[in-house]
């Protein structure tokens, strides 16, 4: 995190952000009224510098470059529980995703790639299967962010409780699930998907 | 010899579970003068008063105890039920066993023995009761409202629809209040003047209101039903009668650069002036400090010019008196400036915002000013200091209003919507500015309101900050905001080009001079105390005189227009009957001892103690004595225990009911 004074002054409001973001997200950053409930339920709050209502907080007061230097829009699992929950119809996972969008196009895969990384093996997973091959996901991940042996301890007890198969099942529909791909990429080309 | 009846009530279980009735009855019934002693188990229900009545009658019975709760509860009830059966309703008394005994111990042995003492207390004191017969005052339908802003325009309306004359009085020389000098209102964002004038003419054209502008309240004399109220008509220096309203005058005065007050001192009016456009009456005012003619002696221009000749130079200030049987207290709000220094404070007002001396720091009155289409800026929001668009505005609520520090600790209620509105108003107007608020709580509790608030937030772009400001600064020809935002735990620095600040609503000055004239009482804030906080919010504690708008407590429009409106029900009420009836419990001076040492006057809360002449056969005065009006007369005692010479009691609680009661002990 780059030293900077605690302060937020009117010089360093970005106010244009909480547009972009708005735009982006196709939910209103400015009705959050701070009432904190996201931030009770977030499973993942605990690992964040900042839980979830500061993000939106500091995302109001247009203080963009605050969230940039953290860590917190990463950590957000997307279990969406925020957004079910929000007493005032904020979709708060709506606005992470946004935010990751646009820490993306700022800066890269710079920061915390083991997420991006496992959210595009994700991906590429159901591309080509058409859906989940956790094997595959676990192996590739491991090996592409060079620790072979993370949770190899886990892969045992979940094979023998049958969560983890050991050959992969592909979609009888793959052509469909290529379409829904396809269609998402000309979106993102125009424009109009994250 | 009395033939007293004791009712003991159980209470269902109430008073039963913890004493015992039928013994508290048996030793009740062997105190002398008791003729019958019973207990029952709902004395209150219907059957219950049956049972005293029918042994009123029985038993020739000439006093009542009823043994049960609090004659708050129930002492009506059982005061109409021996009426019906034909006793005077002041030889019925009740001994209070529930709220003064059973719910309050546990052990019964000993609250059966205080009970037992409770009433034969209550049988000592009915004994040396009297028969007291109704007080009946006859009612003058007409009555006097103080203030000419929203509050007592809505209260006049109301009253003269209903057929009854009113006498209006307002301190300035036009009518509408604060309220006129509102550009828009929430949460609807009507313009205030537009809804405003029709009724300010309703008023002038009304056959049954009389108005007094440019007048105070002098003197106030009477009660309930029969108030002479002395009425001071300031020199206006030109004749209503006369005047047409043509505004010659206004235009030739060669005196022309005083601030207006009503603009908040941004406009200029010259020395003959109507407040604004569509003062009601239409009539202007010499100001007689600034006036040339008045100063030296030299220009009478303004009477040259008139055309019919009503500007008079000679006229003085004019007393008349009217009569009336209500009145209706409606003088509104003052803003607290940041430059004063409040009742009850250490602290001489807000150095951390410059004292008032920073131009381009107004309050929200001024703001208003400032973006009324009639104001001196023609709508447009400019800063005072150099006429210049501010580009980035900060809005500060709080200002005075809770804070004790300032002596100020009540919430002043509208501040949250009228900055919400004001931060709407200053994004229509000037489309790429932005407005930031400083706030602790957004307190919009009201019919659309807190939409009305979000909106502001959501779509018309304010930046709502929670944390209050630490101190303004000039910086170039930039304010300087320092804050802190409590949701993200930093400090918030903005550059503003104009600060607003959403200062307290205080009673008008003077509130309290006039709640002494009236003889009505007030809070530490010189607020006017309602009777009940609940269930008489209207009414003041004395008889006759109402309340209604932000004279009683910070309120919006729509409050002070439904308490205006309920005042004048309150007053309809009063006027629906042609006598008064009123409980006859008032004091009595016992002549021969009284001195005319008057302490009791000091002491009385209603100015209900008058002088009494005293005089021999030959029309000698012998003495001066105290004289209780029992139309005016609270019944609250005080004077009962001034008196140095034990000459007023008060009845039904005489010093000999008082003894006998704790000799029974």
């Amino acid at each position: 995190m780059k030293k900077k004074k605690m302060i937020i002054s009117s010089q360093t409001m970005e106010l244009d952000v909480v547009r972009k973001v708005e735009a982006l997200s196709g939910t209103s950053v400015r009705r959050c009224f701070q009432c904190g409930k996201c931030s009770a339920g977030c499973p993942m709050a605990t690992f964040m510098e900042h839980p979830p209502n500061r993000i939106v907080r500091l995302l109001q007061l247009g203080q963009w470059q605050r969230i940039l230097a953290g860590r917190s829009i990463w950590y957000c699992a997307s279990c969406e529980t925020c957004s079910t929950r929000c007493p005032n119809k904020v979709h708060l996972a709506s606005i992470m995703d946004a935010l990751r969008k646009l820490s993306w196009d700022a800066e890269g895969p710079s920061k915390e790639s083991y997420v991006q990384l496992a959210n595009r093996l994700f991906l590429e997973n159901i591309r080509s299967y058409g859906r989940q091959y956790e094997m595959r996901l676990a192996a590739v991940f491991n090996v592409k962010s060079g620790q072979f042996l993370k949770d190899l301890m886990l892969g045992p007890k979940l094979i023998s409780k049958g969560k983890l198969k050991m050959f992969h099942q592909k979609n009888r529909n793959m052509a469909e699930i290529e379409k829904i791909f396809s269609r998402i990429e000309e979106m993102r080309k125009k424009g109009e998907a994250l | 010899m009395s033939r007293i009846g004791v009712f003991v009530c159980h209470c269902g279980e109430n008073i039963s579970r913890t004493v015992d009735v039928e013994r508290v009855a048996a030793e009740v019934g062997k105190l002398p003068g008791v003729a019958l002693a019973t207990d029952y188990k709902y004395m209150c229900s219907d059957p219950g008063q049956g049972l005293l009545k029918k042994a009123i009658a029985e038993q020739r019975l000439s006093h009542v105890v009823v043994a049960a709760c609090s004659p708050r509860m129930h002492e009506r009830t059982f005061r109409k039920a021996v009426e019906s059966a034909g006793i005077n309703p002041f030889l019925c008394e009740m001994a209070n066993i529930r709220e003064h005994c059973s719910w309050v111990h546990d052990n019964r042995e000993e609250a059966t023995e205080k009970a037992i003492e409770i009433v034969g207390m209550m049988v000592e004191r009915v004994k040396r009761n009297r028969a007291l017969p109704a007080i009946t005052v006859p009612v003058t339908k007409r009555s006097l409202i103080i203030g000419g802003g929203i509050a007592g325009i809505q209260a006049a309306l109301d009253i003269a629809d209903a057929g009854h004359e009113v006498v209006l009085v307002e301190r300035e020389p036009s009518i509408g209040g604060h309220m006129a000098q509102l550009s828009e209102t929430f949460p609807t964002l009507d313009c205030s003047q537009c809804i405003m004038t029709p009724r300010m003419v309703d008023v002038a054209n009304h056959p049954r209101i009389t108005l007094h502008s440019y007048s105070e309240v002098e003197h106030v004399e009477g009660y309930i039903g029969n108030f002479q109220v002395t009425i001071r008509k300031k020199a206006r220096s030109v004749d209503e009668k006369k005047c047409t309203g043509c505004g010659v005058c206004i235009e030739k005065c060669p005196i022309r650069k005083i601030p207006n007050k009503f603009d908040c001192n941004l406009g200029m009016r010259p020395a003959i002036y109507i407040p604004f456009p569509q003062a009601v009456p239409n009539t202007p005012v010499i100001d007689r400090e600034s006036c040339a003619m008045f100063k030296s002696g030299k220009c009478g221009l303004c009477k040259k010019v008139c055309g019919p000749g009503a500007v008079d130079y000679e006229q003085e200030d004019r007393l008349i008196v009217e009569p009336v049987g209500a009145i209706v207290v409606a003088t509104g709000f003052d803003l607290y400036d940041i430059t004063e220094k409040p009742k009850g404070s250490q602290i001489k007002g807000y150095g951390e915002f410059g004292h008032g001396r920073i131009p381009d720091v107004i309050d929200g009155m001024t703001f208003e000013r400032l973006a009324s289409a009639s104001g001196p800026t023609g709508g447009r929001i400019l800063r005072p200091s150099d006429g210049r668009e501010p580009k980035q505005i900060v809005f500060i609520q709080c200002v005075g209003s809770r804070a004790r520090e300032k002596g100020i600790s009540y919430c002043s209620k509208v501040c949250c919507m009228y900055t919400a509105k004001q931060t709407m108003l200053y994004h229509h107007k000037v489309h790429d500015g932005q407005a930031y608020v400083f706030f602790m709580d957004a307190r919009t509790p009201g019919k659309s309101y807190d939409e009305f608030w979000r909106r502001s937030i959501e779509e018309e772009e304010a930046v709502y900050i929670r944390g209050m400001v630490s101190r303004l600064y000039q910086k170039g020809d930039k304010i300087v905001v320092m804050g802190s935002d409590i949701a993200v735990g930093v400090q918030v620095e903005i550059e503003a080009d104009m600060v607003v600040l959403a200062t307290a609503v205080q009673p008008r000055s003077g509130a309290d001079i006039l709640a002494q004239k009236l003889g009505i009482s007030y809070d530490k804030y010189h607020f006017y105390s309602e009777a009940h906080a609940k269930l008489r919010p209207v009414e003041c504690a004395t008889a006759g005189i109402y309340l209604a708008g932000a004279c009683q407590g910070p309120k919006d429009i729509p409050d002070t227009v439904s308490q205006a409106s309920a005042a004048a029900a309150k007053v309809m009420t009063l006027f629906a009957r042609e006598k008064l009836e009123r409980e006859p419990i008032v004091a009595r001076v016992r002549e021969a001892g009284c001195v005319g040492c008057f302490y009791c006057r000091k002491v009385c809360a209603y100015g209900a103690i008058e002088e009494k002449e005293i005089r021999d056969r030959q029309g000698n005065l012998i003495k001066v004595v105290a004289y209780v009006n029992p139309g005016v007369c609270g019944g609250c005692g005080t004077c009962q225990a001034t008196c140095p010479s034990k000459s007023v009691e008060l009845d039904g609680y005489t010093d000999e009911q008082i003894v006998a009661m704790i000799e029974a002990l």
